[in-house]
């Protein structure tokens, strides 16, 4: 969905109750946090016991592809870029221009991370997330973040 | 089993509405299909109801307009194949004789809701994180970039050709002029490489289909197949693209059920949201092969008078994109251009047509839902 004119001054809805916005940023009501958790330099999911399967996503009641059990897991940092954009339309309370990236994480799951500089990166490009910023993964690529672990 | 039959289809203008009870742009689509369908209300015996962002009881409150009380009826949320999920389910029960007439709604009403894009569900864990459906498609954009080749010109062409068809589409939403690709290129950057004429707009609508089974009606259209797939893992396994594989099980389970092959298909409608889907669309329906998908409106191969049309209602890019609404949009369309009465939009072979609707969204998954149907006349 794009973005349409902003709808013109109205007297629409004034005076009786008005539809939900979904969203915190937009004044709905906060819900529970579903973003992956980034801690003491590494991802935190849940790997399967049986096939290895990594998923960044916690409290999942079996593997998704062998059902076998899961166990808590630590996912490296660093990886591959499978994509990249840079989104030039505010979102939430992300203001443009902001860079966004699928990095596929060595021997680990497949997360969108936000790009500290925004731009779109060759495909396979090497990226590290190196934190958080407003909860969302952070990552930069891998030769500028040399020395960090 | 019966044979289902597509016995009528209606659709409301598409546009921005606020002004507008939701239940009045139900009700015009709802209206045309019984009318088209040369049916008594009566004769509905049950009710499927697409729609994603409602509102709660929307379907109750059009009911209450049309006087068809007590029948079964029910509402599906499968994102943007909301109204092809309703219309396969119709489908399912007229085929299993569950019921003999069905009637299909899609309905949503965007501008009551969002005054531009779609704000990112915030229970997703994409959502969340600001990822907006055009960035999605725009991740998907750029591995066709990086991998394939493909020019930024080649996915204006589709924003060119859409927005062209849509100029004789009297519903369509933008229907003022058509842009170039140069035009389509320089209109303000969205998501890296989708530019603001690559997006669909947002919009409100409705619209809705009579299923039935074979009533010996000549002009009734025969339902050769529909598929329902939800969405599997799309996760660092996946060499495709995001969506690519959802329609790719659907469509491969639709082409089995009618024993067609892609080359086969006179007419499509399918899920253009943005440029790139247009064109990984395709390349998973078989219209194309993989990577070769970007050549098809280029090479006027999709064009309204090309080999194999490809949305000439103008598609979401010019139609709008009411979630719920597009699929029975998309059915309505093939439905006029089967029957040869799309007016300035009909193509010139129209026996067999095909509608995909892919809706997405929710992080990790090649998709929520794809339905692809074929339909073709007697």
């Amino acid at each position: 969905m794009a973005e349409s004119e902003a709808p013109t001054e109205s007297t629409l809805g004034v005076g009786r109750p008005t539809k939900r916005r979904p969203g915190s940023a937009v004044g709905g009501l906060a819900v529970a946090d579903p973003r992956p958790v980034f801690e003491d330099g590494s991802v935190l999911g849940v790997r399967c016991t049986a096939c290895r399967y990594p998923a960044a996503q916690q409290g999942i009641p079996w593997c998704p592809v062998c059902y076998q059990p899961v166990e808590p897991a630590r996912f490296s940092p660093a990886g591959a870029a499978w994509s990249s954009t840079v989104v030039a339309i505010p979102v939430g309370e992300r203001r443009p221009p902001f860079g966004i990236a699928y990095l596929d994480l060595d021997d680990g799951p497949r997360v969108m991370v936000h790009l500290a500089e925004p731009a779109v990166l060759p495909l396979g490009a090497r990226l590290r997330i190196t934190g958080t910023d407003r909860g969302d993964l952070l990552a930069s690529p891998e030769e500028s973040t040399e020395g960090q672990s | 089993m019966n044979q289902p039959m597509l016995w009528g289809v209606g659709t409301s203008d598409y546009g921005l509405f606020p002004e507008r009870r939701v239940e009045s742009l139900a009700w015009a689509a709802v209206s045309e299909a019984v009318r088209d369908a040369g049916i008594s209300p009566a004769e509905i015996d049950a009710i499927v109801v697409g729609s994603v962002f409602g509102p709660p009881g929307v379907a109750t409150r059009v009911q209450r307009g049309i006087g068809i009380p007590g029948v079964p009826m029910w509402t599906v949320e499968n994102a943007c194949a909301s109204g092809t999920s309703a219309y396969h389910e119709a489908v399912e029960a007229v085929r299993l004789g569950r019921f003999g007439c069905v009637l299909v709604l899609g309905v949503d009403q965007m501008s009551t809701l969002f005054s531009g894009a779609i704000v990112p569900e915030a229970t997703d864990p994409e959502g969340a994180s600001s990822l907006p459906l055009p960035g999605l498609y725009a991740l998907q954009a750029q591995r066709y970039l990086g991998e394939f080749g493909v020019t930024p010109e080649q996915l204006a062409a589709v924003a060119v050709k859409n927005k062209r068809n849509g100029l004789d589409n009297p519903r369509a939403q933008l229907r003022n002029k058509a842009p170039d690709i140069e035009e389509v290129l320089a209109s303000r950057m969205i998501a890296e490489p989708l530019t603001f004429l690559q997006c669909c707009p947002t919009s409100d609508g409705a619209g809705a289909a009579i299923i039935g089974p074979d009533r010996g009606n000549r002009d009734d259209l025969r339902i050769e197949a529909s598929a329902m797939v939800s969405g599997a893992l799309w996760d660092h396994r996946s060499d495709d693209v995001w969506g690519f594989a959802s329609v790719a099980r659907a469509a491969e389970k639709a082409y089995a059920q009618s024993g067609r092959t892609p080359a086969e298909m006179d007419v499509l409608e399918v899920h253009d949201a943005f440029t790139i889907g247009e064109i990984m669309t395709l390349e998973a329906l078989g219209i194309a092969p993989r990577g070769k998908g970007a050549e098809l409106a280029p090479s006027g191969h999709t064009a309204r008078d090309g080999a194999q049309p490809v949305n000439p209602s103008g598609g979401l890019l010019s139609r709008g994109h009411p979630l719920g609404a597009t699929g029975t949009a998309q059915i309505a369309e093939i439905a006029w251009q089967l029957r040869g009465r799309a007016g300035a939009r009909q193509v010139s072979r129209h026996r067999v047509g095909m509608v995909e609707t892919m809706g997405g969204g929710a992080a990790g998954m090649d998709g929520n839902a794809c339905v692809v149907t074929i339909l073709s006349t007697q």
